[in-house]
């Protein structure tokens, strides 16, 4: 206690500091607190009055502390992030900061003024987006799909139910997309339109019913599977162009199914298709081997031909110059050369004929009676047994 | 004294924050503001930033979302065409707030929810009207002159706003939509069975047409065999002729002594004749047996050389 009374004076000194700013603060604070006359009268009280200014005045200088922290804070609030794949545009007073997609700000930590002076929108901005039509499917599942489930197809469909598309030719598909797009135009994506993508989805719908309405059954199905593709694409990029949705179409991946409950008419036909091609390729093969075999036998019919007029050709030249060859000889001495010609022939033929009979003359001079029996019993080949 | 600066600023500040409040507003982007005095409309504002204001109760704000609502007509209407179809359609719409002034009186609070149910009779009037004046292949039809989708498109979407417009709503249909195309229950029925029909026809049309390809094919292969094995023949018996021509201009040769030539070629034809399993008889006047007369078997060797 003796040194609380040693140092009244230093107390009070410091206390007259304080009061000065604790006035300013007062002011400030006044509606707040309405108790302001307390420090006022302080240096004159005793001194459990001055504990309770010391308080007071303490505690100011608390509240001085918070406020200073607490407006820190209301700055650092204005601290923050954008993550990859997003953007965000920083609104000051509403407005945009910066015009188109310059006003865009990249992944990273950033700064802006805290409500309300600016604010930050984030917007999604991963490369592709995907929105997808079943407007024209029939009533299933995703989780029906993938267990591959399906509910009995009666044969007629409930238009609240089922959805389907009517082909060119009036009959009805079942026909669906999947769209991937690009925002080319962020802001506009973002400020322009309560749900841009909702109003790709409406776009990719009218796409799919308007390819259909202009497309044969069997063209959607089967025969120009491509070019009904080709048509919701384009529509559908022409739908986003005209509504500056600010997209860009990237892919459009179509299904289309015939309606469940035809599914064996469907069949029926892709079988006599099958059946089809097959019978051709059949008779396509049966085609190759008959042509094969014609030039095979056309190719040995001709070149049997060619040796034989070789052969002709040659074997009359060989018979020529054997001619030309003979003939002086022959010239020199007709009667003795054609004897000589003759006798060696003779002498090869024997040697050839298989049987020879010689038949000498009768002991009277006459020629021996002959007796041949025809059509005997033919010779067993020679080695066989 | 020495810490009055910063809560002099602090002080002025949060006046400035207090004042701001009350005599300033913000149209953020993508909307509109409407200010009334004393419940008058009397400033719209479409520009993002800050504008003033007096206090409440004297001005008083209100926001709307100047952004293109969509709307889908959520009913599957039924209507009939011009040729008497039963036609099933729904649209959307892309739809704005183009004039918040009038906007905002003509709805509860300028509730969009209530804007768009007003919308919803105005398009189902427009769209049975619209599809009740064009014929059903308009709509659909393999042949494009005749499809109208897009005229039809455009003129619902001018009915509709045409009634907008007059009724002063302050809203712009920015587009609109087929969404969905439908027939009756009943009458996808009868679709099916002109379907199933048609399939059968067309299964049957593509055996047949298998059938047929096949055998014309199996037919023009065997012609097309015959020809090439008969041109084959033609071209052997050409070569032949072509062999023969030529060697009858080596028979030439022979004509220098017809003697001989007839000598050799009947020599030729004798051991030709006699090549196989012949049985010759000779008596002893044919050469060279006569060289047995008389038994001198010595005389046998010429012939055996």
């Amino acid at each position: 206690m003796s040194d609380q009374h040693d140092h009244p004076h230093d107390h009070d000194h410091e206390h007259d500091h304080d009061h000065g700013h604790d006035h300013g603060h007062e002011h400030h604070h006044e509606h707040a607190h309405p108790a302001p006359a307390a420090p006022e009268m302080a240096p004159q009280e005793d001194s459990s009055s001055r504990a309770l200014a010391e308080a007071l005045g303490s505690s100011f200088g608390i509240v001085k502390w918070v406020m200073g922290i607490l407006f820190l804070l209301f700055l650092g609030s204005g601290v923050f992030r954008v993550q990859q794949g997003q953007r965000a545009v920083l609104l000051r007073f509403g407005k945009p900061v910066g015009l188109g997609n310059q006003a865009l700000i990249g992944p990273g930590i950033h700064w802006g003024w805290p409500y309300p002076i600016d604010e930050v929108v984030k917007i999604h901005y991963a490369q592709l987006q995907t929105v997808k039509s079943d407007v024209g499917w029939y009533n299933t599942t995703p989780e029906k799909e993938a267990l591959d489930q399906e509910d009995y197809a009666g044969p007629s469909l409930n238009p609240a139910v089922d959805g389907y598309a009517i082909t060119g030719d009036g009959n009805i598909i079942h026909t669906r997309a999947v769209l991937t797009y690009q925002i080319e135009d962020p802001v506009r994506y973002e400020f322009e339109f309560t749900s841009a993508s909702n109003a790709v989805r409406d776009a990719l719908d009218n796409a799919l019913l308007f390819a259909a309405a202009r497309f044969r059954v069997d063209d959607v199905l089967t025969r120009d599977i491509t070019r009904f593709q080709d048509v919701v694409t384009a529509r559908v990029t022409d739908l986003v162009q005209r509504e500056n949705l600010g997209v860009v179409i990237q892919s459009c991946q179509v299904e289309s199914r015939p309606p469940r409950y035809l599914k064996p008419a469907f069949d029926s036909v892709l079988t006599a298709l099958a059946e089809r091609d097959k019978a051709i390729h059949e008779a396509e093969s049966y085609q190759n081997q008959t042509l094969y075999r014609a030039a095979a036998t056309a190719a040995g019919v001709t070149n049997t031909a060619e040796a034989d007029r070789v052969q002709l050709v040659e074997s009359v030249k060989a018979e020529a110059q054997r001619f030309t060859d003979l003939l002086p000889r022959y010239n020199a001495n007709p009667a003795v050369f054609a004897n000589i010609l003759l006798l060696d022939k003779i002498g090869r033929v024997l040697t050839n004929v298989e049987d020879k009979i010689y038949l000498p003359e009768r002991a009277d001079g006459k020629t021996r009676e002959l007796r041949l029996q025809l059509s005997r019993e033919p010779l067993k080949p020679v080695g066989t047994p | 004294m020495k810490r009055n600066p910063l809560t002099l600023v602090i002080a002025g500040f949060l006046l400035i924050v207090f004042i701001a409040l009350l005599f300033f507003g913000q149209v953020r982007q993508s909307t509109v503001v409407v200010v009334t005095t004393f419940g008058k409309a009397t400033r719209t504002i479409d520009q993002p930033g800050w504008y003033a204001k007096l206090p409440w109760p004297i001005q008083q704000s209100y926001v709307f979302d100047q952004r293109v609502q969509n709307f889908e007509d959520d009913k599957f209407d039924q209507s009939l065409t011009a040729d008497n179809y039963n036609l099933l359609s729904m649209v959307y719409v892309g739809w704005k707030i183009n004039n918040a002034t009038n906007f905002f009186p003509k709805f509860a609070n300028g509730s969009i929810a209530e804007a768009e149910k007003q919308l919803k009779p105005l398009l189902r009037s427009a769209k049975n009207s619209v599809v009740g004046g064009h014929p059903l292949a308009d709509f659909v039809s393999t042949d494009e002159k005749q499809l109208k989708f897009g005229t039809i498109e455009q003129e619902i979407l001018k009915r509709v706003q045409d009634q907008v417009n007059q009724k002063n709503w302050g809203i712009e249909i920015e587009f609109l939509g087929i969404k969905k195309l439908g027939f009756p229950d009943s009458v996808t029925q009868a679709v099916f069975k002109r379907m199933t029909s048609e399939r059968a026809v067309l299964s049957s049309a593509t055996q047949a047409e298998g059938e047929s390809e096949a055998s014309k094919i199996r037919t023009a292969a065997d012609s097309k065999s015959t020809e090439i094995v008969n041109s084959a023949s033609a071209a052997a018996t050409h070569i032949k002729a072509e062999g023969q021509a030529e060697a009858a201009k080596s028979f030439a040769v022979f004509e220098e002594n017809p003697q001989l030539a007839n000598f050799l070629l009947s020599l030729d034809a004798m051991e030709l004749a006699l090549k196989d399993r012949t049985t010759l008889i000779f008596d002893q006047h044919s050469e060279p047996f006569n060289l047995f007369q008389g038994y001198s078997t010595n005389l046998l060797n010429p012939v055996k050389k």
